[in-house]
């Protein structure tokens, strides 16, 4: 059974994680066994390589072998780490060392579910614009207004509904004085402070 | 004027005043720490030596200048390094010696960059020592202090001993981090305290006040309300140790700080339920202090306030998952007592609402409270104001003290007049000092003395003063539901007659003071300026409509806007007193600017010390500088505070012969009750633990650090340079790390220095930390990572490190002792409660239902590294981990260019290596059409947020472009009244 890597929708599976119970947890996708390097082909130029951390711990030399066979294919190479021991301060910090080396990416998963969902999403983003992780334009007012004020320390959404029925537009509270900002129900003088440092101290100080 | 030093004072100057010692010195709050620490700094003040003053606040800065001015240290004084200072003034003022304060951050990058003479430093002075931990600035402030200078002193002190209570042996390790071998602790309970202080005890009148009949049910109510939350989280997470969680213990502030940390390990998995929980049980507490402090209208305004946003959540629809609490019955109590502390709706008004919502049988209750409240309805029935909407009766209870206040100070009255009249010589002047919780409350008792009507009968004294509050009350309300109907009409009546400056009828039968009435005009003034502003809330902004359902809110917003078609009903004049015009408006302005301190100015300096009421708020160590200051005979505690007992004791002690009558005054039966004495207990248990602590503890010989562990170093060194095949010149260069600036406001700068890594500080375009000429490292903790993929923030900022760095990395930082791992799916599933939205996006044609629900941080996560195939991640459990990362990824490795790591990307930011407001920044790159591309050019362009507020439109645009701009300006100018045209 040979197939064409990366040409259908599927994920294609390395057939020895026929019993790796991740597989379970990948859903909403498509998969089939292929004849491949890597334990997963999510796109035509991305692969996963699958260690669970327990399994590290008892033969530490298995990722490398399969590292050194993956050699230089794939443009993104991810290194999926499932994380289940308490201890694994230090082998994570080995695997980022030999990954970063290998010019492999590491991500870490905490249950199966976790790792499934990865490796899902791999696929299913392949082709999609990175839109979700760029600036947003298209809000309405009142989610705007919320994240700019609550981006100050110690301003809650109370804060910021109280400093609009009582204030008005985002002018008018940058206008505001600290003796009508501390009038306010739930307004303290640290609260006020930090509201006054982010609207009128500098940005810059000329040094 | 300079108060004379008690004994203990003297006794404990005595211990810590050598300058050959480094000590830590814990005493009780109110005792006068900050004038032991001012006359230390005044014996150490020379030109000769250098003084470092290291974690106070900059109103403690001010405070501590000022009393070293008073004690005769004031050329040059305590001198105050902050921000906005230059790196070369600086320089220069640490080479002239003498007293400074710095901030922690500045110093850190100072001794980094040696623009500090570490050497000469001839001690440091660190205040809030409980606060500092192995992570705080101070420890990498006190290693780098040590490394260079083992002969100069360091003094911590700290006033907070409750702070030093957790963990295994929390002292132990404050002396650790600080390299302090010698403690003294001072509780109240000490010998040499209790014999001075005990020697003369004010005349105190405790006066226990009931709470009214309303007030003493929404206080049950919200404590069920606290037992409900409490209940509830302990079920929903049995596997915690939360037995200890009770809701007397939840009155106090540290309260959070504990179930935080029971739940910290957790913190990521638990629910938004859970986190909503915590919140509440927050929301609570403050709930119960403003119930006893803020007048009846001004609770009311904030449960509303609460209500409304709670209801809607960030998105604008209709909230998931709403505080429990708020959908009790306990809760209904709450809303409708608090409501019926303001006003009732007469039987016709009222059957229209009760019509439209059935609130849990309210007509019994109604009746009920009809019975109840009869008496006092009676009373106004006579003299219904034309402002008052038809329907309306203001009840306006007012809060008990109000009343024992007035009764007190008429006997105080009496008592000066009979003193006087016995002609006897005493000292100290007539003025009554009345202590507040807060400045809030404080303003408004002065409002209530200058207003109250002292004939009137008892609950009614403060009427005047409250129909002005409701009036204004209304007023906000209305532009409230206008806000709501969706900007069906636009804008309210345009406001243009002038009129008449607040009416500010003179209290002449009060007996207060001329300057106090002076006073009072300006603020109410400014109380009418206050209006005038509320009066621009936005009209033409469209919230999402308040669902129909069984909340207890819709009560509120009914009759929203039964006043609201009062108002628009009434006629343009009555509305005039409303608002204040136009032309006035600067002028108030100016007067508001030229009273930054009114309290003081007004009060120190002009008043004749006769008869006067002087209101203030508690606050830090400076009120004793007010009790010396004042002098007072008459002091009234309108709440209680633990410190503030003990500052009089201090005062009366300090000034023999002087007769101290104090009146102290509690709720009977209230939560302020029970804080008090808690409080009280609270302290002296932790006095006792670290005394205990102190007794048993061991404490670590220091070695010489700065000759051992570099040449243990220097052996480590030559074996791994032998293992790389004699690449020797690596080797003798220690490993170095370039870090930006603004990173120094977390940990790892600090660890990365403690395990020997050279720190670099720089003001870096690209990047948090450059580790090689390659290597580039964004680091993002959790909250960070979410926030900043949410802003977008995350992507250019990969996309600049591609573009500069070979290998550019994005170190994902957990916390230590938190959970090592990204929020578990089940909890997505659990909040969505779909099983589908656990995969968010799916293959075609669900592109709706991925929309619905928010993509998981692991699908972008996902998402970054197709679009960045080059981005390595770096998983970290802590700072400690991450700085065994860097330093393996620096083994074999050329050390980077600091100037090179400058430069990069510097080229749009022509002020690169200037001091940087975060805050500030972090607000603008918040509004719309401000990318993280352009926000470096608008800083270029304008100073400040506000600045950028108030430019044209036209103006926005020029710098942002015409659409962003566009966008921009209409953002911050939403919902103004067009005042111009």
């Amino acid at each position: 059974l040979v197939i064409q890597p990366g040409a259908g929708n599927n994920i294609i599976v390395n057939t020895n994680q026929r019993l790796n119970p991740v597989l379970e947890c990948i859903r909403n996708i498509g998969k089939e066994f292929g004849d491949i390097v890597p334990d997963f082909q999510v796109g035509r130029t991305t692969c996963i390589l699958f260690l669970s951390l327990r399994y590290h711990r008892l033969h530490p030399e298995y990722i490398h072998t399969r590292i050194e066979k993956l050699g230089r294919s794939y443009n993104l190479r991810i290194l999926l780490i499932m994380c289940d021991v308490t201890e694994h301060q230090e082998l994570i910090r080995e695997l980022t060392k030999v990954c970063l080396i290998n010019n492999l990416t590491v991500i870490v998963a905490w249950s199966n579910d976790e790792a499934g969902q990865y490796i899902a999403t791999f696929k299913q983003f392949e082709h999609k614009p990175p839109d979700l992780i760029k600036e947003r334009v298209d809000k309405d007012y009142d989610s705007l207004l919320r994240t700019a004020l609550t981006s100050i320390n110690k301003v809650n959404k109370t804060d910021v509904e109280t400093l609009r029925t009582s204030l008005g537009s985002f002018a008018d509270i940058a206008k505001a004085s600290s003796d009508v900002l501390q009038t306010l129900p739930g307004f303290g003088q640290v609260k006020v402070k930090r509201i006054k440092d982010a609207f009128e101290r500098p940005f810059r100080n000329k040094a | 004027m300079a108060t004379p030093l008690l004994s203990f004072h003297k006794d404990i100057l005595e211990q810590i005043h050598d300058p050959s010692t480094s000590d830590l010195l814990i005493l009780a709050r109110g005792l006068g720490l900050r004038r032991l620490i001012c006359t230390l700094m005044k014996i150490y003040d020379s030109p000769r030596n250098l003084v470092l003053l290291v974690n106070a606040t900059p109103e403690e800065e001010t405070a501590i200048g000022e009393e070293l001015g008073i004690i005769g240290c004031r050329k040059p004084g305590l001198r105050v390094v902050g921000y906005e200072m230059g790196k070369r003034d600086r320089q220069d003022l640490y080479k002239k010696g003498g007293l400074i304060s710095v901030t922690s951050r500045i110093l850190v990058v100072d001794m980094l960059q040696s623009d500090i003479p570490a050497e000469l430093i001839t001690g440091i002075i660190v205040l809030h020592a409980e606060r500092v931990t192995a992570l705080s600035l101070e420890a990498f402030i006190v290693r780098l202090y040590r490394e260079k200078n083992t002969t100069g002193f360091l003094k911590a002190f700290s006033d907070q001993p409750e702070y030093i209570t957790s963990g295994m042996s929390p002292l132990k390790n404050i002396m650790k981090e600080l390299q302090l071998r010698t403690v003294h602790i001072y509780p109240r309970f000490h010998q040499s305290i209790k014999d001075t202080l005990e020697n003369r005890k004010a005349d105190v009148v405790e006066l226990y006040q009931r709470l009214t009949e309303p007030m003493e049910a929404i206080h049950h109510a919200i404590v069920q309300c606290m037992t409900t939350t409490l209940s509830e989280l302990k079920r929903s997470h049995t596997s915690l140790d939360l037995d200890d969680l009770t809701v007397e213990s939840a009155y106090f502030k540290a309260f959070d700080a504990v179930v935080r940390r029971q739940l910290d390990p957790v913190w990521h998995k638990v629910g938004p339920k859970t986190k909503q929980l915590v919140n509440d049980l927050a929301t609570l507490r403050r709930l119960l202090t403003y119930l006893l402090t803020y007048d009846a209208l001004a609770f009311h305004e904030y449960l509303e306030t609460l209500v409304a946003s709670n209801t809607i959540s960030v998105t604008g629809a209709a909230r998931q998952n709403q505080s429990p609490w708020m959908l009790t019955d306990a809760a209904n109590i709450i809303f409708q007592a608090a409501q019926r502390r303001c006003y009732t709706l007469s039987r016709k008004a009222a059957d229209r609402p009760s019509a439209v919502i059935d609130l849990v049988n309210d007509e019994d209750a109604w009746d009920a409270l009809d019975d109840m409240e009869g008496h006092i309805r009676r009373l106004t029935a006579k003299s219904p104001k034309s402002w008052i909407p038809n329907g309306m009766d203001p009840v306006l209870e007012e809060l008990p003290k109000w009343d024992l206040l007035a009764d007190v100070l008429q006997e105080i009255e009496g008592e000066i007049m009979r003193q006087e009249s016995l002609s006897s010589y005493s000292r100290g002047s007539n003025t009554v000092l009345v202590m507040t919780s807060s400045a809030r409350s404080s303003a408004l008792v002065s409002d209530f003395l200058s207003e109250m009507d002292s004939d009137a009968p008892k609950g009614k004294r403060g009427r005047k003063m409250m129909e002005k509050k409701l009036r204004r009350y209304l007023y906000w309300k209305g532009g409230l539901a206008r806000q709501k109907r969706d900007g069906k009409n636009q804008g309210p009546p345009e406001f243009s007659e002038p009129r008449a400056s607040a009416s500010n009828t003179p209290g002449s039968s009060t007996g207060l003071s001329e300057a106090l009435m002076k006073k009072d005009k300006e603020r109410a003034v400014r109380t009418a300026n206050r209006r005038r502003i509320r009066g621009g809330a936005p009209s033409s902004s469209a919230p999402s409509k308040p669902k129909e359902g069984l909340r207890p809110e819709l009560i509120v917003l009914d009759d929203c806007e039964e006043i609201t078609t009062f108002l628009a009903s009434q006629s343009a004049s009555s509305l005039n007193d409303l608002s204040v015009p136009d032309g006035d408006f600067d002028i108030l302005k100016g007067i508001l600017a030229s009273q930054l301190d009114p309290d003081f100015d007004t009060r120190y300096g002009l008043l004749a010390p006769q008869q006067t009421v002087v209101v203030r708020a508690y606050s830090d160590d400076s009120d004793d500088q007010v009790l010396a200051e004042i002098q007072p005979k008459f002091i009234v505690m309108l709440e209680p505070s633990l410190e503030f007992v003990r500052r009089i004791e201090v005062y009366r002690n300090s000034n023999p012969g002087l007769g101290v009558r104090v009146y102290f005054m509690v709720y009977q039966l209230s939560c302020e009750e029970h804080k008090y004495l808690a409080g009280l207990r609270r302290e002296k248990e932790s006095f006792e633990r670290l005394i205990k602590e102190r007794g048993s503890m061991l404490l670590p010989i220091y070695e010489d650090k700065s000759l051992g562990s570099k040449a243990g170093e220097q052996i480590i060194k030559t074996i791994s340079s032998r293992l790389a095949g004699g690449r020797k010149e690596l080797s003798t260069q220690i490993s170095q790390v370039i870090v930006d600036m603004r990173e120094f406001r977390s940990t790892l700068p600090s660890m990365l220095h403690a395990s020997g890594v050279l720190v670099i500080p720089a003001t870096l375009t690209v990047g948090d930390y450059v580790l090689t000429p390659d290597i580039c490292v964004e680091r993002k903790s959790i909250p960070d990572l979410i926030s900043s993929f949410n802003s977008g923030r995350l992507y250019t900022q990969c996309e600049l490190m591609s573009v500069h760095y070979k290998q550019p990395i994005l170190l994902i930082e957990f916390e230590e002792n938190k959970s090592f791992s990204l929020e578990t799916v089940s909890e997505t599933t659990k909040t969505y409660a779909k099983p589908s939205t656990k995969y968010p996006a799916k293959k075609s044609g669900t592109s709706a239902e991925s929309e619905r629900a928010p993509p998981s941080i692991q699908s972008k996560l996902v998402l970054l590294t197709l679009h960045f195939p080059r981005v390595r991640i770096i998983w970290s459990s802590s700072p400690y981990a991450t700085t065994d990362v860097f330093k393996d990824l620096k083994i074999n490795n050329s050390e980077p260019d600091p100037t090179r790591a400058i430069a990069i990307g510097a080229e749009e930011d022509p002020e690169a290596g200037a001091g940087v407001n975060a805050a500030a920044e972090e607000l603008l790159r918040c509004l719309p059409g401000v990318t993280a591309k352009n926000s470096k050019y608008v800083m270029s362009k304008v100073g400040s947020v506000r600045q950028l507020c108030e430019l044209s439109r036209e103006e926005v645009q020029g710098i942002l472009g015409v659409e962003p701009g566009n966008l921009c300006w209409d953002f911050m100018h939403r919902g103004e009244r067009k005042r111009t045209r």
